[in-house]
């Protein structure tokens, strides 16, 4: 055999055990959710027999009266509304760092990206405090509200306008288009694969946010799927291990459909979780 | 008044017209929090009585034991975790690199795990690793794997080495990758007529290219580091860990559990102000690439 060939399959040797390392989890999680408590304990690593999907999932759906439809239901709320409404602000102040030179433009931005860096520790104990003056505790504006800051996204949005260039701006402008028919007709349009991948990674981002409304939110009725799934314990409040996986797999069940859909779009951009 | 001033005088406004939006939602929910867990920082607390004590927070926090504790889990990420990922990562690319069109495959199942959560990682991994329910188990007993326990607190920080490697490693390359593939196809070409080797070529031509991406994945991954909650936090719901494992559990526990809002307060603003050092780099060529050339 030549070098060539034995290079080629320890390659794939190599890129082989490590998808094994990657799909592993995902693989013990779908059979986990056909096993009862007492098939879990057996340790095995094949599909439960009998198979007790069906009672899982309807365990689940009926658990506390359908709290999940509430949690599933907040999780889409939170997730599409924080996103769109992020990244639209988001577009419109990335729009005026591309077009305008303007009084205090560096620092502003220097500004805006430096906060950027703080961790979420920081800024969610004092909204805390901030909202709970406010009372808006337990609401869904404490978890919304502060998703539709998406500093990064103002970030990528100067570097996706700074694609289009200044001609198509001016000759725009000597058109007699005024500056928010710019936006609308000239910049907009061209950014429009970046704004859908820049929702995507906000979506997915409010989607698994945990801490916040760990922090903001109280009752279970207004808990996003990824705060509610931690909270399934049955009556006496022991976990039920095979409640949580199924809801596990609920949680992330969207994410991978849209992840596979619209993969395209899901371009690795150096995003901060 | 000149015209000149006039004009900027007149883009300024339009261009916080378009910023308005962004700058009140800032103000609001970044800049103002930021200015009251400065505030509260300063302040002692019993209950729901507050007074001013200057900086006795930070004094006590220095000398607070558990709080520097706290760090062995990021120093351990830190050290361990982060090189060893970006090391992987990288030799990964330069294996997606050598199979452009068959690979894309890998490329998909490697990036999956970055779509979920920390804390379903967290379930889901720590079931793997429980005494109760580990398939893994009977694996490395095989292997000769003495312990009676997998899920002990001496092997917590090895299990989110696992847990987080699991998570970042795949996303880390095929960042890595697509700054590969941005790279003349000219230099590898030339380096090669010149006689240099794959391993040659990798080290030095490709890798000192990748120098700017490779900086910028380390410090985000040491800010993440430094804040790591979601997966020793679910760890915790199956083996004992305690309160201050992590710096962000112990500012969540001072502040939640214990009722200590001030102390909490000062906390986050240390940790702010280790995670700004850190992101320096990064803010100053994010400024300059973007801005850089026009004003």
């Amino acid at each position: 055999m030549s070098k060539r060939v034995m290079v080629g399959i320890g390659v794939t040797a190599i890129l082989v055990a490590l998808a094994v390392y990657f799909i592993f989890p995902f693989y013990w999680l779908v059979i986990g959710i056909t096993k009862d408590v007492g098939q879990l304990f057996q340790k095995s690593l094949l599909p439960g027999v009998p198979s007790h999907l069906r009672e899982n999932i309807q365990r689940v759906f009926a658990y506390e009266n359908g709290v999940f439809f509430k949690w599933l239901g907040n999780s889409f709320l939170y997730a599409t509304v924080g996103s769109v409404t992020g990244v639209t602000v988001a577009a419109l102040a990335g729009f005026a760092f591309r077009r305008y030179d303007f009084f205090l433009k560096k620092p502003l931005f220097i500004l805006i990206l430096g906060f950027s860096m703080v961790p979420g520790y920081a800024t969610t104990l004092p909204l805390f405090m901030m909202f709970r003056d406010l009372r808006l505790i337990d609401t869904r504006w404490a978890v919304l509200l502060p998703a539709f800051v998406n500093v990064f996204g103002v970030y990528m949005m100067v570097a996706y306008f700074n694609q289009i260039t200044d001609d198509m701006f001016d000759a725009a402008e000597i058109d007699g288009a005024n500056d928010f028919a710019i936006f609308l007709r000239i910049a907009f349009p061209n950014i429009v694969p970046g704004f859908i991948t820049l929702v995507l990674l906000s979506f997915v981002g409010s989607w698994n946010n945990f801490f916040l409304p760990l922090v903001v939110l109280n009752s279970r009725a207004k808990m996003p799927l990824i705060l509610g799934i931690t909270t399934i314990t049955d009556p006496q409040g022991f976990p039920v291990y095979n409640l949580t996986l199924t809801a596990s797999f609920f949680t992330i069940l969207p994410l991978l459909i849209m992840f596979t859909a619209l993969q395209r779009y899901f371009r690795p951009q150096l995003y901060v979780r | 008044m000149t015209s000149v001033t006039k004009k900027k005088l007149m883009t300024t406004l339009k261009a916080y017209l378009f910023l308005a939006p962004f700058l009140a939602l800032f103000i609001l929910m970044v800049i103002y929090p930021i200015g009251l867990g400065a505030k509260l920082s300063l302040y002692g607390q019993r209950g729901a009585r507050m007074w001013y004590v200057g900086f006795d927070n930070y004094f006590r926090i220095f000398q607070d034991k558990k709080f520097w504790e706290a760090f062995k889990i990021p120093a351990f990420l830190l050290f361990v975790q982060v090189p060893l990922m970006l090391l992987l990562a990288t030799i990964v690319s330069l294996m997606f690199e050598t199979r452009k069109r068959s690979g894309s495959v890998f490329r998909f199942i490697y990036y999956l795990p970055y779509c979920i959560p920390g804390i379903v990682a967290g379930i889901v991994w720590s079931y793997i690793f429980s005494d109760s329910m580990s398939p893994l188990k009977p694996l490395l007993q095989f292997f000769g794997y003495q312990g009676e326990k997998l899920l002990t607190r001496p092997n917590v920080p090895l299990i989110l080495l696992i847990i987080i490697l699991w998570e970042f490693t795949g996303y880390t390359a095929f960042v890595i990758y697509s700054s590969l593939i941005s790279i003349p196809r000219e230099y590898s070409e030339a380096a090669q007529l010149d006689g240099a080797g794959f391993w040659q070529i990798a080290f030095k031509i490709k890798i000192p290219l990748l120098k700017d991406v490779l900086i910028t994945l380390f410090i985000f991954n040491a800010i993440g580091a430094i804040q790591v909650f979601n997966e020793p936090w679910m760890l915790g719901g199956l083996v004992v860990l305690p309160n201050n494992y992590t710096p962000a559990m112990y500012i969540y526990s001072s502040a939640f559990s214990q009722g200590r809002f001030t102390y909490a307060a000062a906390m986050g603003m240390i940790l702010a102000c280790v995670t700004f050092v850190f992101s320096l780099w990064v803010l100053r060529t994010a400024a300059k690439q973007l801005l850089g050339s026009k004003s």
